[in-house]
C-alpha cells in the first residue's frame, strides 16, 4: 500500500520535473536544511502585524525559494510560523545530540557543509526540518495563527459553506498536505536529491505514525451511540526522540557511478535486473534488507567530528559527563578536570507558573571538558 | 378468520409490504451514507497566553487570542517568569471558531473538552489527586466589530489523571504526561456566531488552589458540534417521518373504534408506541433554529427515554399476551414485575441525565464526573440501570422462552383440534413468530451498524463517493425502528374481514364465556371474537380427556 503511494509519488515527481524543470538538487530547502544563517532569526518575537503587507517582508527575511515564498506570502500568519519551526527543529536537534560529538551545531558554514553531503546527520537535519514544519503548522492552525487552514478550499464564501455543511479536516492534515508541497516537487535525477527528500518525507511519516486518535461518547446520557474523535500530534520532544532513534539505526545506500555527474545509479550489490525495479519503489540498501518507508537513508560515513574539519569545530573543550560520555566524545584524548564552586538555586518551590522561590546554595562542582 | 391483520394477509401482499418497507429502509441509509456529512465535527484549539497587564481585574475585560484587538501574547512561561508576570494575570483565551468561519444555529450543540499539556519536572511534580481550578468566562457576540457580552462566569474544578509512563528521573524532564481529557462545557443550542472562552488559573498558596498541578505548558481545547448537513438531513427525514406515522396511527385507533369491543391491553400498548414513536418524531428542532432554547438536548434525550422504555414494555407485554396458557392478563399491572424494572431504569437515568445536563442549562461548565460525591452518584445511577436492565432482559428472555415451550406443546397437539382452534392457535403462533423475527432481525441490525460505525474512521471511499458510515448508521438505525413501529401497526391492527360474522359470534361468546366462568377468556380478549364457539369446543375436549 504504502509503496504504491510511494511509486505514485515517485512517477508524478518525474513528471512534474520535466514540466517545471525545477532548481537543481543543490538548492537548499528549507529551516535547517536551507542555506540561510540561522543567526538572523531573533529567537523571541517579531512584531505581529496583521496589517497591511507586514508579513511580505517577513517572508522575504526568511530567503525563500521563488514557490515557498509564494506560499508563504498567501497567509499572514505564515512568516512566523515558519520561523517557529526552524526554531523548534533546531533547539530539538540540540536537544537530542546534546551527548553526542556532533552536537547539531547550527553555525552556518558547517551546517551547509553537512548538507552538501550524505551522511547520518544530513539525513537528521532534512528529517528533523520536516517534521518540525508539520508539527509547527497544525500548532499554529489550532492556535488559530494562520487565517487559511483546515478548509483551504479556493473562495472564500464556498469555504464558509463547507463548514457549516460538514465541518472541515483537521489541522493535521492540511499541514501535511502544505509541508508536502512547500518542500516537495524536486528533481529527483540525483542519487543524493532523493535520499534528501526521502529523509524528508520521513519526517513527515514520523509525525503522522505518531498522530493518536482520541475520542469522546456523548449519546444520550453519555453513551456511546454518538461518539467523535479528533487527531492529536504527539508533543515534538517524542518525535525528536522518534527520529533519533532511526538516526542510529539509518540506513546506507550506494552509489555505482561517478557522483559528480549527479546521475548515480543506485547499487545494491545484487542484480541488476532486481535493482531495475526497485528502483522506482524505494532506494535498496547495501545490505540485503530493504529499507522500509520509515528509514532514514545516507550514502556516506560521517566523519567523526572529533577535530576540527568542515563539518564541525570538534570536540576539544566540549562538556562532557564522566562516566558516561566523555570517553567517546572526546575521542580518546582524555578529559580535563576543573572543579569549582557554584552558586545556584536549589531546593525549588515552583508554582505552576511563573513564580520560582528558591534558596540559595553553593555546591562544589566537577566540570568536565575535553583535551584539545 | 378475523384477526390481526398480518394473519389474513396473503403471502403475496404481505411480500409486496415487506418489500416496500425494505425500499424505504435502504433509502434511510442511503440519505445518511450519501447526502449527509459526517454527524459531528471535533476542532482543536490551542489556548493563546495572554498578559492581562491590569492591576485590578475587571470582568468586562475580553482577551481575543487574534485579530484587530489581539491580546499581549506570551509564547512560554519562561517569558512569563522572565517579566514576573504572576499566575494569575495570565489570560487563556480561545476563539471558538477559528478565523474567518462563524457558528451556526445548525449545529445544535456544541461541546467542549479540556487537556493540558504538563511538563515533567523533578521539582514540580503532579501531586496524587491535584485537582486544578480553573476560572473561566465564556462570552458572545454575532458579529466581528460588536463588544463581547458575558454569558457565563464559573469558577470549576477538575481533578487531574495523570501519568508518566516513563521513569520520573532527570533525564525525563520536560517530557509530557500523558492526561486525560477532562469535559469542560457543554452549550444546548449554538446561537450565537462567536464565541471567546477566557480561562485563568489563579493561584492561592494559603487556600492550596492550583498547587502541585505541575508545569502547564499549555491549555489545548477539543470542540464538538453537530454539523449543519447532517442536522438537516435530519430535520428533513423527521418531518418526512411524523406525518406518516400519525397517519397510520390515526387510521390504526379508527380501526380499534369500529370494533364493538373495547380495545384489548396489546391494542392500548401497541398504540402508545406509536404516539412515543411520534413525540420522538415531532421536529420541534426546528425552534431550536429560530430561538435560544438550550433545553433542546435534554428534551431530545427524554424523548428517546420514553420511547426506549415503551418499546421495551411493548416487548414484554406482546410476549406476555402470547403466553397461551390460559391466565387471565389483559392488564398492565400483571405486568409490574416486568416493568418495575424499565421504569425504574429509565427513571436512574432520567436522574443521572437531569444532574448532568439539567445543571448545564444554568452552569454549562458544570459536570457532575469532576467532583467525587457527583462521579459517585453518576455511577451508582448507571450500575442500577444496568441492573434493571439486566434484569429486564433475564424477564424478557424467560418468557420468550415460555412463549416458545407452549407453542412446541400446542404444535403436538394442532391437529387434533378442530378447525376454527386450530387456525386460531396458528395464527397466534404465525404473529409471535413474526413479530419474534422481524425484532431480532431489527436489533441485531442496529448492533450490528453500530459495530460498524465504531470500527470504521466513519466514512468509507467507493470510488469517487464517499460513504459516511456514522451518519448512515444514524438515519438507518433511526429510519428502521420507523419502520418496524409503522409495520407493528398496520400488521398488527385488527383485521375487518367478515365483519359481519363477528358480530353473531361476538354475541355468541359473550354468553359462554359468562358461562364457562372466565378461564378462557384470554383467547376473546387478545384476538377475536369469533373463537367463541372454539371455547366450548376446548371445554367440551376438555373434560372429555378427563
Amino acid at each position: 500500500m504504502l509503496d504504491g503511494h510511494l511509486l505514485l509519488g515517485w512517477l508524478s515527481f518525474t513528471i512534474i520535473v520535466y514540466l517545471l524543470s525545477a532548481p537543481g538538487p543543490t538548492t537548499a530547502y528549507f529551516g535547517l536544511t536551507g542555506n540561510e544563517p540561522l543567526s538572523i532569526l531573533p529567537l523571541n518575537s517579531l512584531p505581529e502585524e496583521t496589517m497591511g503587507r507586514a508579513h511580505y517582508k517577513l517572508c522575504d527575511r526568511l530567503k525563500l525559494e521563488k514557490k515557498q515564498r509564494r506560499m508563504c506570502r498567501r497567509d499572514p500568519g505564515m512568516a512566523d510560523t515558519l520561523r517557529e519551526s526552524i526554531i523548534m527543529s533546531a533547539l530539538e536537534c540540540q536537544h537530542q545530540f546534546r551527548f553526542e560529538r556532533w552536537n547539531c551545531t547550527l553555525e552556518g558554514r558547517h551546517r551547509g557543509n553537512i548538507l552538501k553531503r550524505g551522511f547520518k546527520e544530513t539525513a537528521f537535519l532534512y528529517a528533523i526540518s520536516s517534521a518540525g514544519l508539520t508539527h509547527a503548522l497544525a500548532k499554529a492552525c489550532s492556535a488559530g495563527r494562520m487565517e487559511r487552514c483546515t478548509c483551504d478550499e479556493a473562495p472564500d464564501l464556498e469555504n464558509r459553506k463547507a463548514w457549516q455543511w460538514g465541518g472541515c479536516g483537521d489541522n493535521f492534515k492540511y499541514a501535511n498536505k502544505f509541508v508536502k508541497e512547500f518542500l516537495g516537487k524536486r528533481s529527483n535525477k540525483d542519487l543524493r536529491a532523493r535520499v534528501d527528500m526521502h529523509n524528508t518525507n520521513v519526517g513527515m511519516r514520523v509525525i503522522k505514525a505518531g498522530v493518536e486518535t482520541t475520542c469522546k461518547c456523548h449519546g444520550v446520557s453519555g453513551s456511546c451511540t454518538v461518539r467523535t474523535c479528533w487527531r492529536q500530534l504527539l508533543p515534538f520532544h517524542e518525535i525528536g526522540k522518534l527520529l533519533k532513534q532511526r538516526y542510529e539505526t539509518s540506513f546506507k545506500v550506494g552509489s555505482s557511478t561517478n557522483e559528480a555527474t549527479g546521475e548515480g545509479e543506485i547499487s545494491t550489490g545484487r542484480s541488476q535486473q532486481q535493482q531495475q525495479q526497485q528502483q522506482q519503489q524505494s532506494l535498496p540498501g547495501l545490505n540485503d534488507q530493504i529499507p522500509r518507508t520509515m528509514d532514514l537513508l545516507h550514502i556516506e560515513d560521517s566523519p567523526s567530528f572529533c577535530k576540527a574539519s568542515k563539518y564541525s569545530s570538534g570536540t576539544a573543550g566540549r562538556k562532557c559527563y564522566k562516566d558516561k560520555n566523555c570517553d567517546a566524545i572526546c575521542c580518546g584524548r582524555g578529559h580535563n578536570t576543573q572543579s569549582r564552586e557554584v552558586t545556584g538555586p536549589c531546593q525549588c518551590q515552583v508554582r505552576w507558573c511563573c513564580y520560582v522561590e528558591c534558596k540559595q546554595c553553593t555546591q562544589r562542582e566537577e566540570v568536565y571538558t575535553c583535551k584539545g | 378468520m378475523a384477526g390481526a391483520i398480518i394473519e389474513n394477509m396473503s403471502t403475496k401482499k404481505l411480500v409486496i409490504v415487506g418489500v416496500t418497507l425494505l425500499l424505504f429502509q435502504a433509502l434511510a441509509f442511503m440519505v445518511g451514507g450519501l447526502i449527509a456529512p459526517s454527524p459531528t465535527t471535533s476542532v482543536n484549539y490551542m489556548a493563546t497566553k495572554c498578559v492581562d497587564a491590569s492591576k485590578h481585574r475587571e470582568d468586562t475585560k475580553w482577551f481575543m487570542p487574534w485579530g484587530p484587538n489581539l491580546c499581549d501574547k506570551i509564547r512560554s512561561f519562561d517569558e512569563a517568569m522572565a517579566k514576573r508576570i504572576e499566575a494569575n494575570n495570565i489570560v487563556f483565551a480561545v476563539h471558538i471558531p477559528m478565523q474567518n468561519m462563524e457558528m451556526s444555529p445548525w449545529f445544535q450543540f456544541m461541546l467542549v473538552i479540556l487537556q493540558f499539556d504538563i511538563a515533567f519536572k523533578m521539582h514540580n511534580q503532579i501531586e496524587e489527586g491535584a485537582v486544578v481550578t480553573v476560572d473561566v468566562g465564556l462570552a458572545y457576540r454575532d458579529d466581528m466589530f460588536s463588544e463581547w457580552k458575558e454569558m457565563v462566569h464559573s469558577v470549576e474544578q477538575r481533578k487531574l489523571h495523570c501519568n508518566l509512563s516513563l521513569p520520573k528521573t532527570y533525564e525525563n524532564e520536560g517530557r509530557y504526561y500523558d492526561c486525560d481529557h477532562l469535559p469542560f462545557m457543554e452549550l444546548g443550542s449554538v446561537a450565537h456566531k462567536y464565541y471567546l472562552l477566557n480561562i485563568r488559573l489563579p493561584v492561592n498558596e494559603r487556600k492550596k488552589v492550583n498547587v502541585g498541578i505541575g508545569e502547564i505548558k499549555d491549555i489545548r481545547l477539543i470542540s464538538i458540534h453537530q454539523n449543519g448537513g447532517f442536522t438537516k438531513v435530519w430535520f428533513a427525514m423527521k418531518t418526512f417521518l411524523t406525518p406518516s406515522i400519525l397517519i397510520i396511527m390515526i387510521w390504526y385507533w379508527r380501526r380499534i373504534t369500529l370494533m364493538t369491543r373495547p380495545p384489548v391491553l396489546l391494542e392500548k400498548v401497541i398504540f402508545a408506541l406509536g404516539i412515543s414513536m411520534t413525540f420522538i418524531n415531532m421536529p420541534v428542532e426546528w425552534f431550536s433554529v429560530g430561538f435560544n432554547w438550550t433545553w433542546m438536548l435534554l428534551f431530545g434525550d427524554i424523548r428517546q427515554g420514553i420511547f426506549y422504555s415503551m418499546l421495551l414494555s411493548f416487548w414484554i407485554i406482546f410476549c406476555g399476551e402470547h403466553l397461551m396458557d390460559q391466565t387471565e392478563r389483559n392488564r398492565f399491572s400483571v405486568y409490574w414485575k416486568q416493568v418495575g424494572p424499565i421504569v425504574f431504569g429509565s427513571f436512574c437515568l432520567f436522574i443521572f441525565d437531569m444532574c448532568e445536563r439539567g445543571v448545564q442549562l444554568t452552569n454549562p461548565f458544570y459536570s457532575i464526573w469532576a467532583s467525587d460525591v457527583g462521579t459517585e452518584l453518576a455511577m451508582s445511577f448507571i450500575i442500577v440501570a444496568g441492573i434493571c436492565a439486566c434484569l429486564y432482559f433475564l424477564f424478557l428472555c424467560f418468557m420468550v422462552f415460555q412463549v416458545f415451550r407452549n407453542i412446541s406443546g400446542k404444535r403436538t397437539s394442532l391437529p387434533a383440534m378442530s378447525k376454527a382452534r386450530r387456525l386460531h392457535y396458528e395464527g397466534l403462533i404465525f404473529r409471535f413468530k413474526f413479530l419474534m423475527l422481524v425484532t431480532l432481525l431489527c436489533a441485531a441490525m442496529t448492533v450490528i451498524f453500530f459495530i460498524i460505525s465504531q470500527v470504521n474512521e466513519g466514512h468509507w471511499h467507493w470510488g469517487d463517493h464517499t460513504v459516511q458510515v456514522s451518519s448512515a448508521f444514524f438515519t438507518g438505525i433511526y429510519g428502521m425502528w420507523n419502520l418496524y413501529v409503522f409495520a407493528i401497526m398496520f400488521l398488527y391492527a385488527p383485521s375487518h374481514k367478515r365483519y359481519g360474522d363477528e358480530q353473531s359470534s361476538g354475541q355468541c361468546i359473550t354468553g359462554d364465556a359468562g358461562a364457562n366462568s372466565g378461564e378462557d377468556i384470554q383467547l376473546t380478549t387478545t384476538i377475536t371474537h369469533v373463537d367463541g364457539p372454539t371455547e366450548i369446543y376446548k371445554m367440551s375436549g376438555k373434560e372429555a380427556q378427563e
